[in-house]
This record gives structure tokens, sequence and C-alpha cells, in this order.
């Protein structure tokens, strides 16, 4: 298969106010090739896709589409040229259907016409089989899981079946099974003569399906539109970072068998649909819970935080019965913390400041007589922990809405490790998080265990799993189906992990 | 900012000197406020070419008394505009409090700073029915208080058959006519007074910022340990009380406690009560207050007013000119917004 060059982007340059975010910036697509764009958060990958796909404008540099050169005014422009795109942050209607959310840029085709929704649907659920998602196209997004809503994301770029498209971290929230078969896609694709861009905090991921890279560090090209081959993985984090990656690996850490559990489910069912749950975290412990999009892990957490009613048996604090109505409740008289995997709908407040939003769990604890608070105040309690994630700001009133995406992953888990709660759930806590940051939340997630507090791990990233938990219990389709102890080994856990999973779908 | 250490941590994170002078700079010419003071300042200078004594001590003097109903009124509805909702109610609800300080002191013969208590308690109560209907059936608050509006009238018609309160203790009008210096009128006192108190809510204590996280961001608001249904009872309680103010102040203005004092249904105060926010920047989807803004928008809709009246232009004119202003406000912020997303400037 010939390859030839799809697209060219050359000395791109675009500043924010505060921030220069790309410094003359160059890429290279060719047609039949998935290319790699990598860097640490804030580097500005996300910046580039959207000036390629007429979000943004750049303040200088030329792009060249087919031998063409080209200036997006508006996303619609870019569709129109068959340059498809799918964003970091979710972008779907939240009341809207599934096949309406997919067809959204092809629906206001003619103003009087009617839409064909059996057509509509029929075509969306074809869409929805190939990425192997097993939901209705009439169901309303709202209420899909994050990891779904991603699917149905992608789903509708691959709709428009674009020459060129643009993949912002599109595994992000996956587990590894959902992205094999979005990868198998992604593929034929290629083979069939599309360029696509990829871009990934997953090294691993990346190395497996680009065959070629181009990093960005600080806003300037570390190194641009060359072969993936012959590139190791401390090759491309050295590109990305300027060193090598520190090895923050697993660690045995022990809990003494006396140490009374800090949390206690016994026999929970839940109204969505859990039956017999029984699990337990103690004080200093790190107990993980895996299972694939859509197992019930984060409806659990939920049902535990008094958002979906119990409809049989209890949750034990401190060997107490609790009745949790409200995470209010959940923080303020049992000391809980939940660490939400959706940061874009409930973890942040996009439109207020870092400050703003780091502080909100600290505001209570911290105010004085008549509720008396100073910036000055929450300020001291939330430094430490956003300088510890080297959270990318040029100010601390800087609006989150700004930040680029990994940053503002990072503010919606630092406030929950400020709370300085006794029992944390934590939800994808690394979701788009760059190698070099989630070394140092890890270190951050370890350091509370080590301090006292019992930390249940919700996440879809195997490894992440495999180097933080003490425990690993596996979830499937809202039921327990058994636990492992880590040993830390890779392949052996997981492999032990699927093997759980598939020996209840085969039951 | 005190926070010296992070952009330079982040080698990335340069701070571009020049260029960002540049737009705050921009940025402050483009606040509302900014808009307001330069207005207020513009039509003053009109006003005083185009009429006879518009700068004179007598009109000042009447200009603040008004201004500073108005100003009460207005932060009565930004107080709940932040939390995304309105306040339909605010007249009804001041009207109420009003006659029910006339009631306690001339009937039931209460001193009058108890009366006075009582009245605002009564409006945050009003406000209370308001915040815990809507919390409670979902509903949209625009709803909600269209229909107390009414029914807080009508009760207030029935038990007080259309019947003023004119014996009033001679504080009252004595307090509504004092002069400071000669033109300044004490109730601008008691609104700057709420201004500060709101303020300091707003930006030193937990429940303000919980109401500003709370109105930007419900769901956001609520998984991270804020209690959104109370704290928006909290934002209407507050609207009744200054809307009770607002009456009060009104009364003392007056020296009597007359149902209709804020016409039919206290329609009469909603206009003014959404220019002030509207005009001053508070957001209307919620999220954001601007306190200063809004008590320089029902100033400038004061000046307006007053100006206008004294250029002998009719009542009706004058309320559809209002009505202009409140519409070409709201497209004038859509407008700066848009400018400033371009510039990628907000
Ligand atoms: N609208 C904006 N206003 C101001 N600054 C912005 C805006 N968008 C991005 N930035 C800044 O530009 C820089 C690059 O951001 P960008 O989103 O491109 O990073 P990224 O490489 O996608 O990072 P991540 O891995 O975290 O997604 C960041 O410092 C960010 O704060
Ligand atoms: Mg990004």
């Amino acid at each position: 298969m010939a390859s030839e060059i799809a697209f060219q982007a050359t000395g791109i340059e675009k500043s924010f106010p505060g921030v220069k975010a790309l410094k003359g910036v160059s890429l290279t697509l060719k047609t039949h090739s998935i290319h790699a764009l990598l860097g640490e958060n804030g580097a500005g990958k996300s910046t580039l896709i959207k000036i390629i796909t007429g979000v943004h404008h750049p303040d200088a540099g030329r792009l060249i589409l087919e031998g063409q050169e080209v200036h997006f005014a508006s996303p619609r422009e870019a569709i129109a040229h068959r340059v498809g795109v799918v964003h970091q942050e979710r972008n779907l209607i939240p009341r809207f259907s599934v096949a309406e959310n997919i067809h959204l840029e092809q629906l206001g085709a003619s103003l009087l016409k009617p839409v064909d929704y059996a057509n509509l649907n029929k075509q969306a659920a074809r869409w929805l089989e190939a990425l192997g998602l097993d939901i209705d196209p009439r169901t309303p997004v709202s209420r899909l899981s994050v990891a779904k809503m991603q699917l149905v994301e992608i789903a509708k770029a691959l709709s428009l079946r674009s020459r060129v498209l643009l993949l912002d971290e599109p595994t992000a929230s996956l587990t590894p099974s959902e992205t094999d078969l979005l990868f198998s896609f992604l593929r034929k694709l290629r083979d069939s003569g599309a360029s696509l861009l990829f871009v990934s905090h997953k090294l691993e991921e990346a190395q497996e399906l680009c065959d070629s890279v181009t990093v960005l560090r600080d806003g300037s090209n570390a190194c641009e539109s060359r072969p993936m081959e012959g590139l190791g993985r401390q090759d491309i984090v050295r590109l990305m970072i300027g060193r090598a990656e520190g090895d923050g690996g697993w660690r045995k850490r022990d809990t003494p068998p006396g140490v009374p559990p800090a949390i206690e489910l016994k026999n929970v069912e839940t109204s969505l649909g859990h039956a017999n749950v029984n699990l337990h975290v103690r004080k200093g412990e790190i107990v993980g819970l895996y299972g694939l999009v859509g197992a019930g892990r984060t409806e659990l957490a939920k049902c535990i935080l008094g958002q979906f009613p119990l409809t049989a048996g209890t949750v034990e604090i401190d060997g107490k019965p609790a009745k949790i109505r409200s995470v209010g409740e959940a923080l303020h008289i049992h000391r809980v913390g939940y660490v939400s995997e959706d940061r874009k709908g409930e973890g942040l407040v996009l439109m207020h400041s870092v400050l703003g939003n780091a502080g909100i769990t600290v505001w209570r604890p911290l105010s004085a007589l008549l509720g008396f608070l100073t910036d000055r105040l929450v300020r001291h309690k939330v430094t430490p922990y956003i300088e510890k994630l080297e959270v990318k700001t040029p100010s601390l009133a800087q609006t989150v809405a700004n930040l680029s995406g990994g940053n503002q992953q990072k503010i919606s888990v630092a406030k929950w490790l400020a709370a300085g709660v006794k029992i944390l759930l934590v939800d994808e806590p690394s979701v788009g998080i760059d190698i070099k940051t989630k070394a140092y939340l890890h270190d951050l997630l370890r350091e509370l265990a080590d301090n006292g507090t019992a930390i249940l791990l919700i996440t879809s990233d195997m490894p992440e799993m495999i180097l933080l938990a003490d425990r690993i219990l596996v979830m499937n389709d809202y039921r327990l189906q058994g636990q492992l102890i880590n040993d830390g080994s890779y392949a052996g856990m997981s492999e032990g992990i699927m093997n759980l999973i598939h020996r209840s779908e085969a039951a | 900012m005190s926070y010296p250490d992070l952009p330079a941590k982040g080698p990335s994170g340069d701070i571009v000197g020049k260029p960002r002078r540049n737009t705050a700079a921009t940025r402050f010419y483009l606040t509302n406020e900014f808009g307001l003071i330069a207005l207020i300042v513009l039509f003053a200078l009109a006003f005083q070419f185009a009429t006879d004594g518009f700068f004179s001590p007598f009109n000042l003097f009447s200009l603040g008394r008004i201004a500073a109903v108005n100003i009460m009124i207005g932060l009565a509805m930004m107080v709940v505009v932040i939390t995304g909702g309105l306040n339909l109610a605010v007249g009804a609800i001041g009207v109420c409090a009003a006659m029910t300080c006339g009631y306690l002191i001339e009937v039931v013969g209460l001193p009058w700073p108890i009366a006075i208590l009582s009245a605002v308690a009564l409006g945050a109560m009003l406000g209370f029915i308001n915040g815990w209907t809507s919390v409670r059936t979902g509903l949209h608050s625009f709803i909600i208080t269209l229909a107390t509006m009414s029914i807080f009238f009508g009760v207030m018609i029935f038990l007080t058959r259309a019947e003023s309160y004119r014996a009033l203790p001679p504080v009252f009008a004595a307090f509504g006519r004092m002069k400071l210096l000669g033109i300044f009128s004490p109730l601008l006192l008691v609104s700057l007074m709420a201004a500060l108190f709101l303020g300091y809510l707003y930006n030193l204590t937990a429940v303000g910022r919980e109401m500003l996280a709370a109105g930007a961001k419900p769901e956001a608001a609520e998984m991270s340990g804020i209690n959104v249904g109370r704290i928006f009872i909290y934002c209407h309680m507050l609207s009744g009380a200054l809307a009770a103010c607002a009456a009060l102040m009104l009364v003392a203005r007056n020296g009597a406690a007359i149902p209709s004092m804020a016409g039919q249904l206290g329609q009469d105060w909603l206009l003014i009560a959404f220019l002030g926010p509207v005009l001053g920047g508070t957001l209307l989807t919620g999220g954001k207050a601007s306190v200063l803004g809004t008590c320089l928008g029902a100033f400038l809709v004061t000046m307006l007013t007053s100006g206008l009246l004294l250029l002998q232009l009719g009542d009706f004119w004058i309320q559809s000119f209002l009505g202009l202003l409140l519409l070409a406000a709201v497209l004038m912020d859509k407008t700066r917004r848009t400018f400033l997303a371009r510039r990628n400037m907000a």
C-alpha cells in the first residue's frame, strides 16, 4: 500500500492569556497510517488538535490538507472536508438518544423533512456493534457510564467516514478489552486508507497501535513525525519529559491482620442490581475493585454514598452501621470521600477557578466563627497537593475550564486528597494524567494509605491496579466474583483477573 | 497572586509578559463595572446639560432615596439568580412584609424595632416556602414563584382588606426624610450595608462559596459534599429577607405601608429587579455574582428614570425604555462573551 502525505501542519503557534501553548509545532500525517501524538499534560496536544479541526485559530503557521492550504473557520468546515475528531472532553447532549447524538452533525439536512428514526437507529446500531457496544440506540446518553459515552463519541466520529481522523485520548476510560476492539477497528480503517492521529498517555498502547510518532514538549516538537520503529519505551519517555522514567514500582504493603475494617459492606443489594456484595477495606489498606465497563463498580460507589438506595444489607463504618444519604453526610459525618470518574459532569465546577475547585471539600472544616474563611487559608491547605501533582496553570485564579484535560483531572483528585478523609473511594483517578504525574499520584495514594486511610480503588487501568492494590476484588455484572491477593506480577495477576471475569461469564 | 512557584516550575508555564498586561487592561475595560461607571458619568453629564437642576441638592437627594430601594430590590433578585433560578415574588414578599410591619405596630402595638425584625423574618419565611417547594418538587423556581407571587399577594389583600397602615411612628417618615451632608439619604447606607454583607458572604464565608458552586454546577457541588438543596433554600430565604428590607425602606420613604406600593401582585418591582443584576453582569445561568455591578446597574437605571422624568417623558415611555434597556443589556453581555471567547480571554 502506497502511503502519501494526507495532512500537514507547519510552524503552528498559539497563545492563550498567560500561556504560550504552541511555539511553532509541525506534524505530518500519511495515508494508511496511525500516528501517535504524545506529550505531558499541558504539552499542547489538544490545542494542536483543536487548531487542526477549526475550534481554535492559529496565531501563525499553515495547515495543508492533501496539498491544498486550508483555513477552517469552524468545526463544521473541518467536517465538510472530512476531517473528523474525537475530543478529549465529552461533547454529547445528555438528553438526546445515542442514535441522535451519533448523527447530530447530519440531522439538520433538511428543515421540514421529518427525521427517519427507524433508519437512524439502524445506522447507529451498526456503528455501536462494530465497537462491541451492547446498548439500545434509543437510550438517552445521560444514562450511560463515562466509558460508554466515550465509545458513543467514537462511533459519532466514525459515522462521518473521515479521511483524517484525530482521536484525543479515546481510550482514557476504557478497559483493555474495549480498547482491543477499538484498535482492531482502527486498524481496519487504516488499511482502507485513512490517516489517523492517536493521543494517549498509555505508552504501551501507542507503541502497539501506531507506526509513526510526534512528541510535544512544552509546546514544541521534541520529535516530528518519525517512525515508531526503533523507539523503545524509555526513548519515548526521554523525549516527553527530557529524562528517563523514575521507577515507582510495586511495593509490598502489609496491613497487620488485627487491624479492623474501616468500611465493610455486608450482603449489600442495591436498587441498581447489585446482589450479595460483601467486602471490607481495613485502615491503611488499598483494595482494588476491577471489572469491565458496565460491571457496576462506579454504581456501587454511588450506592455507598447514598446516591441510590440499598435494598438489603448494611454498610458499616468503623464497625457501626451507617446510613449515608448524601456525599455531604459521607464527607462531614463519616469522613468518606469519593473521587468521581466524571470530572466534567460531577468532578469540577468548570467555570470557577483552580482554587475554588481544589478547596471545595475543605471550606466547611476550615471555616471559623460565622463561616468566616479567607482564600489564604484555603490556599495554604490545597497548594501542597497542587504542587505535588505539578498542576500546570498560570495562577490559582485561572478558570479550570482553561486547563488541559490532564491538569483538570489533577484538580479533581487533589481536592479529595486535601479533604483528609478516613475512607477514600477513588474512581479512575489517573484518566488523562501523564506518566510522570501518575507516579506522583501513586506515591500520594500510598502515602495516604500508610497514614491509615482506607482506599477503595476503582480503575480500568490494569497496570495501575496491579501497581497499587494490596488485594484485588473482581466484579462482573453487579456481583463480586472473587478476590486475588496482589503479588505484583503483571502477567500472573492479569490472567487471574481475566479468569475470574470469564468464569462468571461462562457460568 | 501569591503563587510564585508553579508557573516558573513547569518550563512551559511561561508567563507571556507583555501581551498579558495588555489583555488584563482590555479585560478591565470590558467588565460590566467599568462600562456601568462610564455610562453613569455619561448620562449624568447629558442630563446636566439637557435638564434644569439635575444636580440640584433636592434632585440628588430624591435620586439617592429611590436608588437605595432599587439597589435593595436588585440584590434581592441577584441572590437567587446565582442559583440559576429567579424569584418573581420579590414584590409580593416585600409588600407582605411591609403590611405585617404596619399591622404589628398599629394593631398589635409592638415597638417598631421588633416589628421590623418580624417583617424581615416573615420575608425570609416566605422565601423559605419558595425555596423548599422548588427544591422538593424539582420544578424551576420560575413556576414556583409565579404561583407564590399570586398566593402571597392574594392572602395579603384578603387579610388587610386592601387597607393601608398610615399611623406609623414618626421615626419611619423621619428616617425617610433625613439628609446627610444635605444631599444623601441614610437609606443609601442601609443598601450599602446589605451590599457589604453580600460581598462578605460570597468572598469570605464557606456558605457564600457553596452558594456560588451550587449555582454554577449543582451536580459537581453535590458530589463534592455540598447540600445543594439546603443551599438553594438559603438563597431564597436571603432573597425574601432582602425583599422585605426593600419594602420597609419604601415604607420609610412613603411614611405608610400601602398594599399597592409595588403595583398589582408586586409586579412593578420586576423590571428593576432584573435590570440591576443583568446590567451588573450576574449570569442568569447561575454561578457568578457581581454585587458591585448590581448596585451600579440599579443606580444607572434609577438615574435614567429620574432624568427622563425631568425631561418630561411620560411614564409609559420610560417603562418601554427600561424594557429595551434590559434587552440591550442581555444582548450586549452575549456579544461581550462571544468576543472574549474568540480572543480566548474568558
Ligand atoms: N482556552 C484556553 N485558555 C487558556 N489556556 C489554555 C486554553 N486551552 C489550553 N490552554 C493551555 O494551553 C496549554 C496546552 O493545553 P492542551 O490542552 O493542549 O494540553 P494537552 O497536551 O492536551 O494536555 P493533556 O494531556 O493534559 O490533555 C496548557 O498549559 C493549558 O493550560
Ligand atoms: Mg489534552
